[in-house]
């Protein structure tokens, strides 16, 4: 999105939020917009493509059914009885292969509220992301777990 | 049931829900044991009873009372990032108090 | 005949995400230590609270203010990953890791935490 097309939107979103679609609320939302461009304006990206944006729905879609998925498993570990023997807590350090921090923030996000993991910290070098695992299993099977999946949309999102 | 019968019912049910949830996360706040644990109590408990409050917003028919949600949802987080920030100063303090 | 679909659909998620609330808090009590407590707060309970503001989007019967819902449940899930990942870094680098039962630890085998704040 280019500048432009981001404070409409933002306006747009002001007038969601204050409930009214008056001509002065509009200018209002559009100067608000203005002055967070103007503060943010180093941290925004190139413009984005058609094709980014579908990868991003595609994304946001496989996100929303994660995240359902993720509570109803939370729940079910938490609802048994004998919780102990349902638990295998463990820190793995995930070797991130997407180097920006836009990148990183978006995939330690997507981790943190997907099933059975949690984004505890990135290393110094932004080489390692190291993510808590409720139920630990295999480390292979984890890191291929999160490569395949949320890894692989967010660089699609990007490139 | 009537649909309006069953809006009285569930928002009945959902509050009595949410009223035991708060007061289960207490219990959490009061045990600690360490203050991340505390904080991460007090930030579900904030998300909840933003819930309590939209909850009150639908049982009412009152939609002011989503302001109200929503602005408690920011208070959370603001507070959340707060505490956090506060825990890792306090650390580096006691690292610089050591010998 | 719509409208009463949706004020059916409306208390299912009303009291889904009351259930979940409460799943969250049970979790965080039961819970053995920190970690997995962040891990039912942060889930169960964004979802918990996420649903009560559908239900809300869904039972109002106003644009602006079902908009004004559906902006909350976006900035709860925008918001509720990255206060607990604060929390959780803050944590890691303050309390003993005796107390946590893992059965990994790749943190603290790798050197520990970067020290930078």
């Amino acid at each position: 999105m280019n500048p432009a097309m981001t404070v409409v939107v933002l306006a747009l979103i002001w007038a969601a939020i204050t409930g009214t679609f008056s001509g002065l609320n509009l200018l209002l939302g559009a100067a608000i917009g203005i002055v967070a461009v103007l503060l943010l304006r180093k941290n925004l990206g190139p413009p984005r493509r058609f094709r980014q944006l579908r990868n991003a729905a595609s994304l946001a879609a496989l996100f929303l059914y994660e995240l359902a998925a993720s509570a109803v498993r939370v729940a079910i570990v938490v609802l048994t009885p004998d919780m102990k023997s349902a638990l295998k807590p463990a820190i793995i350090a995930f070797p991130l292969s997407v180097k920006s921090d836009a990148e990183i923030t978006l995939l330690a996000n997507l981790i943190t509220l997907t099933p059975g993991t949690l984004s505890v910290d990135v290393s110094e070098d932004r080489s390692l992301l190291y993510v808590h695992a409720l139920n630990f299993g295999t480390r292979e099977g984890l890191i291929a777990d999160i490569a395949g999946g949320f890894e692989a949309k967010v660089r699609e999102v990007y490139s | 049931m009537s649909p309006a019968d069953a809006l009285s019912l569930a928002t009945l049910i959902a509050l009595v829900m949410l009223g035991l949830a708060l007061l289960i996360s207490v219990v959490r706040i009061i045990i600690g044991p360490t203050l991340g644990d505390r904080v991460l109590a007090l930030d579900l408990m904030t998300v909840i009873a933003m819930g309590f409050v939209g909850t009150i917003a639908i049982r009412t028919g009152l939609m002011l009372y989503l302001d109200i949600a929503i602005a408690l949802a920011l208070l959370g987080f603001l507070a959340t990032v707060a505490f956090a920030r506060y825990i890792l100063s306090r650390a580096a303090m006691r690292k610089g108090d050591a010998p | 005949m719509i409208a009463a679909i949706a004020i059916y659909a409306g208390c299912i998620l009303l009291l889904l995400g009351a259930l979940f609330s409460l799943i969250a808090a049970i979790g965080v009590v039961r819970l053995p230590d920190l970690y997995t407590r962040m891990h039912a707060a942060s889930k169960a309970g964004a979802v918990g609270g996420g649903l009560v503001l559908l239900a809300v989007a869904l039972l109002c019967f106003d644009v602006g203010v079902g908009l004004r819902a559906i902006i909350g449940f976006v900035f709860l899930l925008l918001t509720t990953p990255v206060s607990a990942h604060l929390l959780a870094r803050a944590s890691y680098r303050t309390t003993d890791q005796l107390q946590m039962k893992m059965v990994v630890d790749e943190l603290k085998t790798k050197g520990g935490p970067n020290s930078a704040a």
